[in-house]
Protein backbone atom coordinates (compact mmCIF):
# COMPACT_ATOMS: atom_id res chain seq x y z
CA UNK A 1 0.00 0.00 0.00
CA UNK A 2 1.47 3.40 -0.99
CA UNK A 3 3.09 5.10 1.97
CA UNK A 4 1.61 8.47 2.82
CA UNK A 5 3.65 11.54 1.91
CA UNK A 6 4.52 13.70 4.90
CA UNK A 7 3.32 17.27 4.86
CA UNK A 8 6.08 19.88 4.66
CA UNK A 9 7.33 21.08 8.08
CA UNK A 10 9.19 24.09 9.47
CA UNK A 11 7.29 26.47 7.22
CA UNK A 12 8.45 30.01 7.79
CA UNK A 13 8.75 33.43 6.21
CA UNK A 14 11.89 35.37 5.47
CA UNK A 15 10.92 39.01 4.89
CA UNK A 16 13.41 41.79 4.40
CA UNK A 17 12.80 45.19 2.82
CA UNK A 18 9.35 44.21 1.59
CA UNK A 19 10.62 41.09 -0.19
CA UNK A 20 8.89 38.06 1.24
CA UNK A 21 9.94 34.41 0.88
CA UNK A 22 8.22 31.29 2.15
CA UNK A 23 10.59 28.46 3.09
CA UNK A 24 10.12 24.92 4.42
CA UNK A 25 12.10 21.80 5.21
CA UNK A 26 12.44 19.27 2.38
CA UNK A 27 10.29 16.16 2.46
CA UNK A 28 12.43 13.13 1.69
CA UNK A 29 11.14 10.01 -0.04
CA UNK A 30 13.81 7.47 -0.92
CA UNK A 31 14.59 7.41 -4.61
CA UNK A 32 11.76 9.81 -5.55
CA UNK A 33 11.48 13.41 -6.64
CA UNK A 34 9.33 15.50 -4.33
CA UNK A 35 7.52 18.52 -5.72
CA UNK A 36 5.84 21.28 -3.75
CA UNK A 37 2.93 23.65 -4.31
CA UNK A 38 2.15 26.86 -2.43
CA UNK A 39 -1.13 28.66 -1.83
CA UNK A 40 -2.03 31.87 0.00
CA UNK A 41 -5.14 33.32 1.63
CA UNK A 42 -5.59 36.96 2.52
CA UNK A 43 -7.98 38.49 5.01
CA UNK A 44 -10.40 39.14 2.16
CA UNK A 45 -10.50 35.45 1.24
CA UNK A 46 -11.06 34.48 4.88
CA UNK A 47 -13.75 37.03 5.61
CA UNK A 48 -15.59 37.39 2.27
CA UNK A 49 -14.71 34.51 -0.06
CA UNK A 50 -15.47 31.34 1.89
CA UNK A 51 -11.91 31.00 3.21
CA UNK A 52 -10.74 30.25 -0.32
CA UNK A 53 -7.05 29.68 -1.12
CA UNK A 54 -5.20 30.98 -4.15
CA UNK A 55 -2.43 29.00 -5.82
CA UNK A 56 0.84 30.69 -6.73
CA UNK A 57 1.55 29.27 -10.14
CA UNK A 58 5.27 30.10 -10.03
CA UNK A 59 5.41 27.81 -7.00
CA UNK A 60 3.26 24.96 -8.28
CA UNK A 61 5.01 21.56 -8.48
CA UNK A 62 8.46 23.00 -7.83
CA UNK A 63 11.39 21.07 -6.37
CA UNK A 64 12.84 24.06 -4.53
CA UNK A 65 11.91 24.58 -0.87
CA UNK A 66 11.51 28.33 -1.17
CA UNK A 67 8.88 30.49 -2.89
CA UNK A 68 8.96 34.22 -3.58
CA UNK A 69 5.56 35.41 -2.42
CA UNK A 70 6.32 39.14 -2.66
CA UNK A 71 3.86 39.89 -5.47
CA UNK A 72 1.01 38.18 -3.68
CA UNK A 73 1.56 39.75 -0.27
CA UNK A 74 0.44 43.08 -1.66
CA UNK A 75 -1.75 44.47 1.10
CA UNK A 76 -1.08 45.20 4.75
CA UNK A 77 -3.43 42.49 6.00
CA UNK A 78 -2.88 39.10 7.67
CA UNK A 79 -2.08 36.31 5.23
CA UNK A 80 -2.20 32.55 5.65
CA UNK A 81 0.21 30.41 3.64
CA UNK A 82 0.40 26.67 3.03
CA UNK A 83 2.56 24.11 1.18
CA UNK A 84 2.00 20.52 0.19
CA UNK A 85 4.20 17.85 -1.36
CA UNK A 86 3.61 15.63 -4.38
CA UNK A 87 5.50 12.42 -5.09
CA UNK A 88 4.35 10.90 -8.32
CA UNK A 89 0.60 10.37 -7.90
CA UNK A 90 0.78 10.66 -4.14
CA UNK A 91 0.03 13.92 -2.38
CA UNK A 92 0.59 15.10 1.18
CA UNK A 93 -1.69 17.03 3.44
CA UNK A 94 -1.15 20.80 3.53
CA UNK A 95 1.47 22.14 5.86
CA UNK A 96 0.34 25.57 7.02
CA UNK A 97 2.43 28.48 8.28
CA UNK A 98 2.00 28.81 12.02
CA UNK A 99 0.23 32.11 12.58
CA UNK A 100 -0.42 34.80 10.02
CA UNK A 101 2.08 36.83 8.08
CA UNK A 102 1.58 40.59 7.73
CA UNK A 103 4.09 42.57 5.70
CA UNK A 104 4.13 45.19 8.40
CA UNK A 105 6.63 42.90 10.14
CA UNK A 106 9.17 42.97 7.34
CA UNK A 107 12.64 43.89 8.55
CA UNK A 108 13.92 47.16 7.11
CA UNK A 109 17.66 47.58 6.70
CA UNK A 110 19.46 50.91 6.37
CA UNK A 111 19.97 51.84 2.71
CA UNK A 112 23.29 51.47 0.95
CA UNK A 113 24.52 54.96 0.32
CA UNK A 114 27.53 56.62 -1.32
CA UNK A 115 28.33 60.24 -0.57
CA UNK A 116 30.27 62.12 -3.24
CA UNK A 117 32.02 65.45 -3.10
CA UNK A 118 32.00 66.63 -6.69
CA UNK A 119 33.92 69.87 -6.51
CA UNK A 120 31.80 71.99 -4.16
CA UNK A 121 28.69 69.85 -4.70
CA UNK A 122 27.54 67.43 -2.00
CA UNK A 123 25.90 64.49 -3.74
CA UNK A 124 24.48 61.17 -2.53
CA UNK A 125 23.85 57.98 -4.44
CA UNK A 126 21.14 55.74 -2.96
CA UNK A 127 20.37 52.08 -3.55
CA UNK A 128 17.25 51.47 -5.63
CA UNK A 129 15.10 49.34 -3.34
CA UNK A 130 11.90 49.36 -5.36
CA UNK A 131 8.80 51.54 -5.70
CA UNK A 132 7.63 51.02 -2.13
CA UNK A 133 10.68 52.87 -0.73
CA UNK A 134 11.31 56.52 0.01
CA UNK A 135 14.48 57.88 1.66
CA UNK A 136 15.06 60.45 4.34
CA UNK A 137 18.55 61.91 3.96
CA UNK A 138 20.06 64.03 6.74
CA UNK A 139 23.16 66.17 6.13
CA UNK A 140 25.07 68.66 8.18
CA UNK A 141 28.36 70.44 8.58
CA UNK A 142 30.51 68.44 10.96
CA UNK A 143 30.28 69.91 14.44
CA UNK A 144 26.99 71.64 13.62
CA UNK A 145 24.67 68.71 14.26
CA UNK A 146 22.05 71.12 15.57
CA UNK A 147 21.71 72.59 12.09
CA UNK A 148 21.00 69.26 10.43
CA UNK A 149 19.08 69.47 7.16
CA UNK A 150 16.72 66.89 5.71
CA UNK A 151 15.84 65.85 2.19
CA UNK A 152 13.12 63.33 1.33
CA UNK A 153 13.86 61.35 -1.79
CA UNK A 154 10.73 59.70 -3.16
CA UNK A 155 12.19 58.10 -6.26
CA UNK A 156 15.71 56.89 -6.68
CA UNK A 157 16.65 57.70 -10.21
CA UNK A 158 20.17 58.99 -10.09
CA UNK A 159 22.54 60.91 -7.88
CA UNK A 160 20.81 63.37 -5.54
CA UNK A 161 22.22 66.85 -5.05
CA UNK A 162 22.12 67.82 -1.39
CA UNK A 163 24.03 71.04 -1.01
CA UNK A 164 26.75 73.32 -2.23
CA UNK A 165 29.65 73.08 0.16
CA UNK A 166 32.11 75.63 1.42
CA UNK A 167 35.78 74.77 1.10
CA UNK A 168 37.29 73.47 4.35
CA UNK A 169 34.69 71.92 6.69
CA UNK A 170 33.59 68.30 6.50
CA UNK A 171 30.05 67.57 5.45
CA UNK A 172 28.33 64.49 6.86
CA UNK A 173 25.38 62.49 5.58
CA UNK A 174 23.21 59.62 6.78
CA UNK A 175 20.01 58.11 5.39
CA UNK A 176 17.09 55.87 6.32
CA UNK A 177 14.33 54.28 4.25
CA UNK A 178 10.59 54.89 4.71
CA UNK A 179 7.85 52.56 3.46
CA UNK A 180 4.51 54.36 3.25
CA UNK A 181 2.49 51.16 2.75
CA UNK A 182 3.41 49.99 6.24
CA UNK A 183 4.26 53.41 7.69
CA UNK A 184 7.64 52.30 8.99
CA UNK A 185 11.26 53.46 8.66
CA UNK A 186 14.59 51.67 8.80
CA UNK A 187 17.35 52.68 11.15
CA UNK A 188 19.89 55.16 9.82
CA UNK A 189 22.85 54.15 7.73
CA UNK A 190 26.40 54.75 8.88
CA UNK A 191 27.37 58.42 8.63
CA UNK A 192 29.68 59.29 5.76
CA UNK A 193 31.63 62.56 5.64
CA UNK A 194 33.35 64.27 2.75
CA UNK A 195 35.02 67.56 2.18
CA UNK A 196 35.12 69.86 -0.82
CA UNK A 197 38.52 70.90 -2.03
CA UNK A 198 38.84 72.65 -5.30
CA UNK A 199 37.53 70.59 -8.15
CA UNK A 200 38.66 67.13 -7.00
CA UNK A 201 36.47 64.56 -5.31
CA UNK A 202 37.62 63.83 -1.82
CA UNK A 203 36.71 60.93 0.47
CA UNK A 204 37.25 60.81 4.18
CA UNK B 1 -3.21 51.52 -0.58
CA UNK B 2 -4.91 53.40 -3.45
CA UNK B 3 -1.61 53.43 -5.31
CA UNK B 4 -1.29 49.69 -4.87
CA UNK B 5 -4.90 49.17 -5.91
CA UNK B 6 -4.25 51.23 -9.03
CA UNK B 7 -1.14 49.24 -9.97
CA UNK B 8 -2.93 45.96 -9.34
CA UNK B 9 -5.84 47.05 -11.52
CA UNK B 10 -3.63 48.38 -14.29
CA UNK B 11 -2.07 44.93 -14.56
CA UNK B 12 -5.43 43.29 -15.36
CA UNK B 13 -7.55 46.14 -16.73
CA UNK B 14 -7.40 45.10 -20.39
CA UNK B 15 -8.11 41.47 -19.50
CA UNK B 16 -11.12 42.34 -17.35
CA UNK B 17 -12.59 44.93 -19.70
CA UNK B 18 -12.28 42.44 -22.58
CA UNK B 19 -14.58 40.12 -20.61
CA UNK B 20 -17.33 42.78 -20.53
CA UNK B 21 -19.31 42.65 -23.79
CA UNK B 22 -21.92 45.22 -22.71
CA UNK B 23 -20.29 48.52 -23.66
CA UNK B 24 -23.48 50.58 -23.63
CA UNK B 25 -24.09 50.34 -19.89
CA UNK B 26 -22.21 51.63 -16.87
CA UNK B 27 -22.56 50.64 -13.24
CA UNK B 28 -20.88 53.69 -11.71
CA UNK B 29 -21.59 56.40 -14.28
CA UNK B 30 -25.23 55.84 -15.26
CA UNK B 31 -27.16 58.15 -15.48
CA UNK B 32 -24.73 60.63 -13.91
CA UNK B 33 -21.04 60.40 -13.38
CA UNK B 34 -19.58 60.31 -9.90
CA UNK B 35 -18.14 63.73 -10.57
CA UNK B 36 -21.56 65.31 -9.97
CA UNK B 37 -21.55 64.23 -6.31
CA UNK B 38 -21.44 67.11 -3.82
CA UNK B 39 -18.36 67.50 -1.62
CA UNK B 40 -20.30 66.74 1.57
CA UNK B 41 -21.46 63.40 0.25
CA UNK B 42 -18.15 62.19 -1.18
CA UNK B 43 -16.82 60.46 1.89
CA UNK B 44 -20.05 58.55 2.37
CA UNK B 45 -20.27 57.53 -1.29
CA UNK B 46 -16.63 56.42 -1.21
CA UNK B 47 -17.29 54.30 1.86
CA UNK B 48 -20.44 52.81 0.35
CA UNK B 49 -18.61 51.98 -2.88
CA UNK B 50 -15.67 50.32 -1.12
CA UNK B 51 -18.20 48.24 0.84
CA UNK B 52 -20.01 47.47 -2.43
CA UNK B 53 -16.87 46.14 -4.07
CA UNK B 54 -15.84 44.09 -1.04
CA UNK B 55 -19.30 42.70 -0.29
CA UNK B 56 -20.68 42.21 -3.78
CA UNK B 57 -18.14 42.50 -6.58
CA UNK B 58 -14.82 40.73 -6.00
CA UNK B 59 -16.24 37.35 -5.01
CA UNK B 60 -17.99 37.05 -8.38
CA UNK B 61 -14.91 37.87 -10.44
CA UNK B 62 -13.11 34.54 -10.29
CA UNK B 63 -11.52 33.72 -13.67
CA UNK B 64 -9.64 30.81 -15.19
CA UNK B 65 -6.53 32.96 -15.23
CA UNK B 66 -4.31 32.51 -12.14
CA UNK B 67 -2.53 35.82 -12.64
CA UNK B 68 -5.83 37.71 -12.84
CA UNK B 69 -7.18 35.92 -9.76
CA UNK B 70 -4.07 36.84 -7.78
CA UNK B 71 -4.32 40.48 -8.78
CA UNK B 72 -8.02 40.53 -7.83
CA UNK B 73 -7.02 39.13 -4.44
CA UNK B 74 -4.40 41.85 -4.11
CA UNK B 75 -6.96 44.55 -4.95
CA UNK B 76 -9.60 43.05 -2.67
CA UNK B 77 -7.23 42.85 0.31
CA UNK B 78 -6.09 46.43 -0.29
CA UNK B 79 -9.75 47.48 -0.43
CA UNK B 80 -10.15 46.10 3.09
CA UNK B 81 -7.54 48.57 4.36
CA UNK B 82 -9.27 51.60 2.82
CA UNK B 83 -12.71 50.33 3.83
CA UNK B 84 -11.49 50.02 7.43
CA UNK B 85 -10.12 53.57 7.44
CA UNK B 86 -13.37 54.93 6.02
CA UNK B 87 -15.27 52.96 8.63
CA UNK B 88 -13.28 54.70 11.33
CA UNK B 89 -14.18 58.07 9.78
CA UNK B 90 -17.84 57.12 9.85
CA UNK B 91 -17.61 56.07 13.50
CA UNK B 92 -16.16 59.50 14.28
CA UNK B 93 -19.02 61.15 12.39
CA UNK B 94 -16.64 62.55 9.80
CA UNK B 95 -18.30 60.72 6.92
CA UNK B 96 -21.95 61.71 7.03
CA UNK B 97 -24.45 60.27 4.56
CA UNK B 98 -26.95 62.67 3.06
CA UNK B 99 -29.89 62.27 0.75
CA UNK B 100 -27.81 62.52 -2.37
CA UNK B 101 -25.40 59.76 -1.43
CA UNK B 102 -28.32 57.49 -0.58
CA UNK B 103 -29.90 58.10 -3.98
CA UNK B 104 -26.61 57.78 -5.81
CA UNK B 105 -25.82 54.48 -4.15
CA UNK B 106 -29.36 53.22 -4.79
CA UNK B 107 -28.84 53.99 -8.50
CA UNK B 108 -25.55 52.11 -8.58
CA UNK B 109 -27.17 49.09 -6.94
CA UNK B 110 -30.01 49.23 -9.47
CA UNK B 111 -27.51 49.32 -12.33
CA UNK B 112 -25.68 46.38 -10.75
CA UNK B 113 -28.78 44.30 -10.15
CA UNK B 114 -29.97 44.99 -13.69
CA UNK B 115 -27.40 42.51 -14.98
CA UNK B 116 -26.67 38.91 -14.12
CA UNK B 117 -24.28 38.76 -11.19
CA UNK B 118 -21.13 37.70 -13.04
CA UNK B 119 -21.55 40.28 -15.81
CA UNK B 120 -22.32 42.96 -13.25
CA UNK B 121 -19.29 42.03 -11.14
CA UNK B 122 -16.90 41.95 -14.11
CA UNK B 123 -18.30 45.26 -15.41
CA UNK B 124 -17.91 46.85 -11.97
CA UNK B 125 -14.34 45.60 -11.71
CA UNK B 126 -13.64 46.95 -15.18
CA UNK B 127 -14.86 50.37 -14.04
CA UNK B 128 -12.45 50.47 -11.09
CA UNK B 129 -10.39 53.21 -12.73
CA UNK B 130 -13.50 55.42 -12.77
CA UNK B 131 -13.75 54.96 -9.00
CA UNK B 132 -9.99 55.43 -8.42
CA UNK B 133 -9.86 58.57 -10.58
CA UNK B 134 -12.80 60.01 -8.68
CA UNK B 135 -11.36 59.06 -5.26
CA UNK B 136 -8.00 60.62 -6.12
CA UNK B 137 -9.63 63.76 -7.48
CA UNK B 138 -11.81 64.01 -4.42
CA UNK B 139 -8.53 64.05 -2.44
Amino acid sequence: EDALVAAPQNISILSTNMKHFLTWSPVTVQGETVKYSVEFQGEYEREYANESWIPICECSLITATVCNITDDISATVAYNLRVRADVGARRSEWGTLKGFFNRITTSLTPPLMKVIADGYHLLVELEDMGPAFQFCVLYWKKGQESRMQQKVVEEVSSVVHLDTMEAGPDYCVKAQTYVEAINRSSSFSQTQCVRAEGGTSMWL
Amino acid sequence: SVTEIRSGFTAIKANIQARDPIRTLSILSHPHSLHKVKLLDRCCITHQLFNFYVDKVFKHCKTEDSFVNRKISSIANSFLIVKRKLGQCQEQNKCLCGQESAEKYKQILANYEGLNVTSAAIKSLGELDILLDWVEKSG
